[in-house]
């Protein structure tokens, strides 16, 4: 699913802020990812969810070396792989519904399909009743939730959500990861970066240590 | 409920509210400029028409004792009537060629003395071979003062004039749309510029080029049908005018200048091709600038 072997990344001119990262994510794993700030967390997801090429070693994501994959292919990889991102990146002048009907829209998903899974996916994240509303109107917790259904609503291959439990309150988070591992059970690979101890505590994870050039899995994988 | 929209919010960002107001005068500036060429294009082929399968032969006013002027004409229409090829030689009436010199001898002013020359008009048999070169120096030798003119000179001029309007008015044309692609880019680079975050997101969605690409051109479609339409209403507006203004001197100073059914359908497709151009320019532009995005 995810291989990475001898991975480095830079940005620009600067220095590399990963090296030698090496990992293979099976195809149905769930992984935490976690480490101090300025770690390289971000850094690494960039590469899983294809937004940055790596600078050196081989990244191989659906069985394909991302360094020797055209341009053209990219697209329908990253259909399959579903992104929850930090600063949550929703369109302002969309809807909440519009925002997580993009990336069936860009799939070309027919309407009525659209309608009826976004409506569904939002009433159960607790927004049913924000369908309409635009970002800036919603808070960071709704945020998030609109994010993480953006996130998932395609039943991606393969999900890399950045702090999705971040902003919202510890009984919402619960069932954002009960949902994380429901997807996870039909055969979606997950990666979640955190930085919350207590969240990877209760569950039963591998985690991906990242801290400044070393790197390492604990737990049962 | 679920609307068809723009992923991105291309009408909002003020980068393309110019472009339907300089669409407007481009298509303005085309239309004129495609009207005028056929107008006048119309009118050479017009004159064209009137002069083919026709000549002219003129008998200069002569002081010569032995024919008297009405002798020569006759002998004129005879030499003329029996050449193969002539369909008819009939002579120009004297009010006529009186009416031909008004506008440079005024109405009524033409002094009784003057040497006129009298005139034949020859009409030649549609698709003859007739050697005008050799009836002319038959004509000069049989009937003094006679001379042979078959508008070569004028057909010629108005041939080159009106293929002078039309390049100039193609000329023009090309301008206008290279000016109006020219504001299209200007525009699209603005507005990629502006949404470059919200088009890294789509990228990131799954998003391919030809769907981004597709936002903008429909977006730089409907600018310029907008403003193409304007400018097309303006231009016939114009022309409307125009035509009302050249009414009461059309036929005496000004040749009956006439836009056709099939001028006024291409003057209508102008905004549809302003709308053409500019898709096409988004389209290229957009997709040149993506490929540069991972």
């Amino acid at each position: 699913m995810v291989r990475f072997q001898d991975v480095a990344m830079g940005y620009s001119a600067g220095e590399e802020v990963l090296r030698g990262v090496s990992f293979h994510l099976r195809p149905g794993s769930f992984h935490f990812l976690t480490g101090p700030s300025g770690a390289g967390k971000t850094s690494l997801l960039r590469l899983m969810y294809l937004a940055h090429r790596a600078s050196g070693g081989v990244v191989r994501i659906f069985n394909r070396d991302i360094a020797r994959t055209r341009r053209g292919v990219l697209p329908g990889l990253r259909r399959r792989i579903g992104v929850v991102f930090q600063d949550f990146r929703l369109l302002d002048h969309l809807s909440a519904r519009d925002n997580v009907a993009l990336t069936l829209r860009i799939g070309r998903v027919r309407q009525d399909v659209i309608r009826e899974h976004v409506t569904e996916l939002l009433d159960w994240v607790g927004l049913g009743d924000h369908l309409d509303a635009k970002p800036p109107t919603l808070s960071d917790g709704e945020k998030q939730r609109v994010a993480i259904a953006r996130a998932v609503i395609g039943r991606p291959n393969l999900l890399v959500a950045d702090e999705p439990t971040g902003s919202v309150d510890e009984h919402q988070g619960v069932r954002i990861m009960r949902l994380f591992e429901e997807l996870n059970r039909i055969g979606t690979t997950v990666v979640i970066a955190t930085h919350d101890r207590h969240l990877i505590s209760q569950f039963d994870y591998p985690v991906m240590h990242l801290d400044h050039g070393t790197f390492g899995i604990t737990g049962n994988q | 409920m679920f609307k068809q929209h723009f992923d991105l919010p291309l009408g909002d960002d003020g980068s393309g509210r110019f472009v339907p107001w300089i669409v407007a005068v481009m298509v303005y500036l085309a239309a004129l400029s495609v009207a005028a060429g056929m107008a006048v294009n119309r009118s050479v082929e017009k004159w064209n028409i009137g002069l083919e399968g026709t000549v002219t032969v003129e008998i200069a006013a002569s002081d010569a004792p032995q024919q008297t002027a009405q002798e020569r004409m006759d002998q004129a229409l005879v030499l003329l009537r029996q050449t193969a090829g002539v369909l008819s030689a009939k002579p120009v009436p004297g009010d006529e060629i009186s009416r031909l010199l008004e506008p440079w001898l005024g109405q009524g002013e033409i002094p009784l003395n003057l040497p006129i020359p009298q005139l034949i008009d020859v009409r030649l048999e549609p698709g003859t071979q007739l050697d005008l070169a050799a009836l002319g120096t038959l004509l000069e030798n049989a009937i003094p003062g006679a001379r042979l003119d078959d508008h070569q000179y004028w057909t010629e001029r108005l041939a080159d004039f009106g293929r002078s309007v039309q390049i100039t008015s193609a000329f023009v044309v090309a301008l206008v749309a290279l000016a109006g692609a020219g504001t299209v880019v200007f525009a699209t680079r603005a507005g990629l510029a502006i949404h470059r975050e919200v088009i890294e997101l789509m990228h990131l969605v799954g998003s391919r080029d030809s769907y981004i690409a597709g936002q903008f051109q429909a977006h730089a479609m409907s600018m310029s049908l907008r403003g193409g339409v304007v400018g097309l209403a303006l231009g016939a507006t114009t022309l409307g005018i125009l035509r009302g203004i050249a009414a009461p001197i059309q036929g005496s100073l000004l040749p009956t200048v006439t836009i056709t059914a099939g001028a006024w359908a291409v003057l209508a497709a102008l905004p549809l091709i302003a709308a053409v151009i500019a898709t096409i320019t988004a389209r290229v532009t957009v997709v040149r600038a993506l490929k540069t995005m991972p």
